[in-house]
């Protein structure tokens, strides 16, 4: 055993020329502790009122439903005994569509929920460089991959990398390569496509009401291709707490978008005011797609953007802009930039 | 086991806990009882744990402190009003203003703290805190319940014949060599026996050996029992199955210690193990690592028995209203303070090691256990020696005076470094039967492959002040945080 002994105790005098004592600071476990204060509950009782008032309204409306579907049925068999069992049929296969409309929503929000965790798992694997949590997170986004199939030739790359990465770290840069790479540049189209399409038709749009439509569905079809295209299948609450998401991130991120973007877009829309008033009222809305556009891209993907660069609004309102600058016929600021985007 | 436990005791128990169940209506209460082996540092970590509560401090793992939820926390009077109050005040004077550690636990005290605490959910609550302050040694009792005289006298002997005990129980096994237990009873034989197997039990406990499996426990802690019959009898070389003649040496010593059982085993156990809701076992594993393997295995197998009771304390549930289960069980290796940060971990890994055996079995029970290297009161701190290049990581504190290491004899006054030895990554290297490494009671102190020194407490702490510690937030946390949630 002695051989293998580590250093010896020792006892060392303070006025040792080597000795540097460390500042006194408290020992802290950084993985115990509490993660971050839970927010305060609202209600005592564990329910809010709002929740109260709304569970018992549905509650109330799906027994008037009940009610009225049960009296239809019971006139009806009064009336005819056909039109009775047609009724009942007609019945049932409500329930059963019903059923499988409730099924898929809440398939969908599952999925989106595991997404988001997913995404959540491979920030905090990055951040810690836990190996077997990164290979869980890749096993997990080569499973979502099986889904899209023009991810083959990438999914098999990956899976013959997996064993041979070492650091946990490198290896959820390496599936962000491999696997998000070709989403990237499809979503960055379908962002840019969009924002195209709201500019030129708010361009030409005879009326306000009709651009503010086209818009509003723009972007919510927008939201949902995109997270159709990374993996997930969101219903209509699915895409109701989607859209939650994108708006907050809009909010967040607006403020850091403005650094980047802002005098491209003022500069833009005023070089486009100057040609028309409807030319730069496309604009600003093709912009504002665009930009909604990376809020949902943002929500959506499955994997924070590590060893990628996230997509900027010069990127995708390239094409945009650049239109702006030509139909104004001049240069602009941000056609530098646009023109070295083009290629991605 | 079970057996032992009478089925009156058994009635008593869940009265008890029936009438505390009662009051937790009223004003809910956690009985946490703090334990460990003498020397384990329980008088210090209940006087921490009290301070941190009502001082605060900064305590960031446990979360209602750091998140200011807790108002405030006052002393109160204590419930049982014939135990011992837990003198916090004059052992955090000692602590302190003369910067001692104080007097060892000998015997069972109690101290009330009301903890005023918003819960998650808002508004304003109060928990009773129960502190139960007992020497582990009592706890080591506990299995004799279920031995008779015999079970007793062969266990105890073994132990004492075991080579590495050889050299304090000689005197007691000599005298145990001249004593015929078929001879008539004689008080001033027995007293005599009696006194030697004291001198030994209290010989394995020095500094060079350590052993901690040292039952019975009142023997080293005698308390106002000193010098009764019950506490006046050892165990003898019994011979043959039959039970010994009335009127015998032998006959003697098993009533006495049938009497030590009921006098002293079943009313600690009935009053105050029974009732615990949460229980800390405090553990000082440096100690054993200082002294040797055989100190090593010798807390292993005390942990283990310790780890019995817990089960004793299980096994017969009636019901939870009837009694209490002790949900959470905390291990601490204390006095991490003498290893540098970079080291608990492996301390906390020797640690786990050390109470495996026992946590498998008693995993079944549904109670949550954890280990933790923890300092209740931070007496080091830490620095790095620059030794040709390589960084040592050492810690710098005041030894205790009386000790020496190093050819250096230390006076109490000057402050060191200390590089205290090197634990292995893997705990089970220590435990390898051929002695994984060396301590003090293999003779040489220079060829030891530890040396942990005492510090004294540290300097410079105002009365008013928080006292620093290692993880003491996290043992409340797990103790006691989801009472606060």
């Amino acid at each position: 055993m002695v051989e293998q002994r580590g250093r010896r105790p020792e006892i060392f005098q303070l006025d040792d020329g080597g000795l540097t004592l460390a500042p006194l600071e408290p020992v802290v476990d950084e993985r115990a502790l509490p993660v971050a204060a839970p927010p305060p509950a609202r209600s005592r009782f564990g329910i809010s009122l709002g929740g109260l008032f709304w569970t018992a309204l549905g509650g109330l409306v799906s027994l008037g439903t009940g009610l009225a579907i049960s009296r239809l049925i019971e006139d009806l068999f009064a009336r005819a005994e056909w039109l009775g069992y047609a009724g009942l049929g007609f019945a049932a296969l409500l329930a059963v569509a019903l059923v499988a409309i409730l099924t898929r929503e809440a398939m969908g929000l599952a999925r989106l929920s595991s997404l988001d965790s997913l995404r959540q798992q491979s920030a905090d694997a990055l951040a810690r460089d836990d190996r077997p949590d990164a290979e869980a997170v890749a096993r997990a986004l080569l499973a979502l991959a099986k889904e899209t199939p023009q991810l083959a030739r990438a999914r098999g790359e990956l899976s013959t990398h997996l064993g041979a990465i070492i650091d946990g770290a490198d290896l959820i840069r390496v599936t962000e390569r491999t696997l998000m790479g070709p989403l990237d540049a499809q979503a960055r189209a379908m962002v840019s496509d969009a924002a195209k399409r709201v500019s030129v038709v708010t361009a030409v749009s005879p009326r306000a009401a009709v651009d503010l439509i086209f818009v509003l569905y723009t972007a919510v079809t927008l939201t949902r291709r995109l997270c159709e295209l990374y993996g997930g299948r969101p219903g209509f609450l699915g895409m109701v707490r989607l859209t939650r998401h994108v708006l907050a991130h809009l909010a967040v991120t607006g403020g850091m978008a403005a650094g980047d973007s802002l005098v491209q877009q003022i500069l833009g829309h005023g070089i486009a005011a100057r040609l028309s008033a409807r030319l730069g009222e496309g604009v600003v809305n093709g912009l504002l797609t665009a930009r909604l556009g990376l809020a949902a891209i943002a929500v959506t993907r499955p994997m924070p953007f590590a060893a990628l660069p996230a997509p900027r609004l010069s990127d995708v309102a390239a094409g945009l802009i650049r239109k702006a600058a030509d139909e104004a016929g001049e240069p602009q600021p941000g056609k530098r930039r646009a023109g070295g985007a083009e290629g991605t | 086991m079970a057996a032992r436990i009478t089925l009156l005791d058994e009635a008593r128990i869940g009265l008890r806990s029936l009438l505390d169940r009662v009051e937790d209506i009223a004003a809910p209460t956690v009985r946490l009882g703090v334990t460990g082996l003498s020397r384990a540092g329980k008088t210090v970590f209940t006087t921490a744990l009290v301070h941190a509560l009502i001082r605060g401090g900064r305590l960031p793992v446990f979360e209602p402190a750091n998140s200011g939820r807790i108002a405030g926390a006052d002393l109160k009077p204590q419930p049982d009003d014939a135990v011992p109050r837990f003198a916090y005040e004059d052992h955090l004077a000692q602590i302190i203003t003369q910067r001692q550690w104080p007097a060892s636990t000998t015997r069972i005290s109690e101290l009330r703290l009301a903890i005023r605490y918003a819960p998650r959910r808002g508004g304003m609550r109060t928990l009773t805190l129960d502190l139960v302050d007992y020497p582990g040694e009592w706890l080591l009792d506990l299995p004799l319940l279920d031995m008779s005289f015999a079970d007793f006298s062969r266990n105890s002997l073994d132990l004492a014949r075991d080579p590495a005990r050889a050299a304090m129980s000689a005197p007691f096994l000599a005298a145990l060599a001249a004593t015929d237990p078929a001879s008539a009873e004689n008080e001033t034989q027995a007293r005599a026996l009696a006194a030697r197997f004291t001198a030994y039990l209290a010989a394995c406990r020095g500094e060079r050996v350590a052993m901690s499996l040292l039952p019975p426990g009142r023997f080293l802690m005698p308390g106002d029992l000193e010098g009764s019959p019950a506490l006046t009898f050892a165990p003898l070389d019994l011979s043959g199955e039959t039970a010994p003649k009335a009127g015998s040496l032998g006959a003697m010593m098993a009533r006495r210690f049938e009497a030590y059982k009921n006098a002293v085993v079943r009313p600690f156990f009935r009053e105050h193990f029974a009732r615990l809701d949460r229980q800390i076992v405090l553990v000082d594993a440096l100690s054993a690592l200082n002294a040797g393997p055989a100190a090593l295995a010798d807390l292993e197998r005390a942990l283990d028995s310790i780890l019995t009771a817990f089960r004793l304390g299980r096994n017969n549930i009636a019901s939870a209203l009837f009694r209490p289960r002790i949900e959470r069980v905390l291990f601490a290796a204390t006095k991490a303070d003498h290893l540098h940060q970079t080291s608990h971990d492996r301390l906390e890994a020797i640690l786990q090691r050390l109470v495996d055996r026992a946590l498998l079995r008693a995993k079944a029970e549904g109670a949550l256990f954890d280990v933790a290297a923890l300092a209740a009161v931070r007496a080091t701190r830490e620095a790095s020696v620059n030794r040709g290049g390589t960084l040592i990581p050492a810690i710098v504190g005041t030894p205790e005076a009386g000790q020496s290491a190093g050819g250096q004899r230390f006076d109490g006054l000057a402050e060191v470094g200390v590089f205290p030895g090197e634990l292995p990554a893997s705990p089970d290297a220590l435990f390898a039967a051929d002695g994984g490494f060396i301590g003090l009671a293999s003779g040489d102190d220079a060829d030891s492959d530890f040396r942990f020194l005492r510090f004294r407490p540290p300097g410079g702490i105002g009365a008013g002040a928080a006292l620093p510690h290692i993880r003491l937030d996290r043992a409340l946390q797990f103790l006691l945080g989801d009472r606060l949630a």
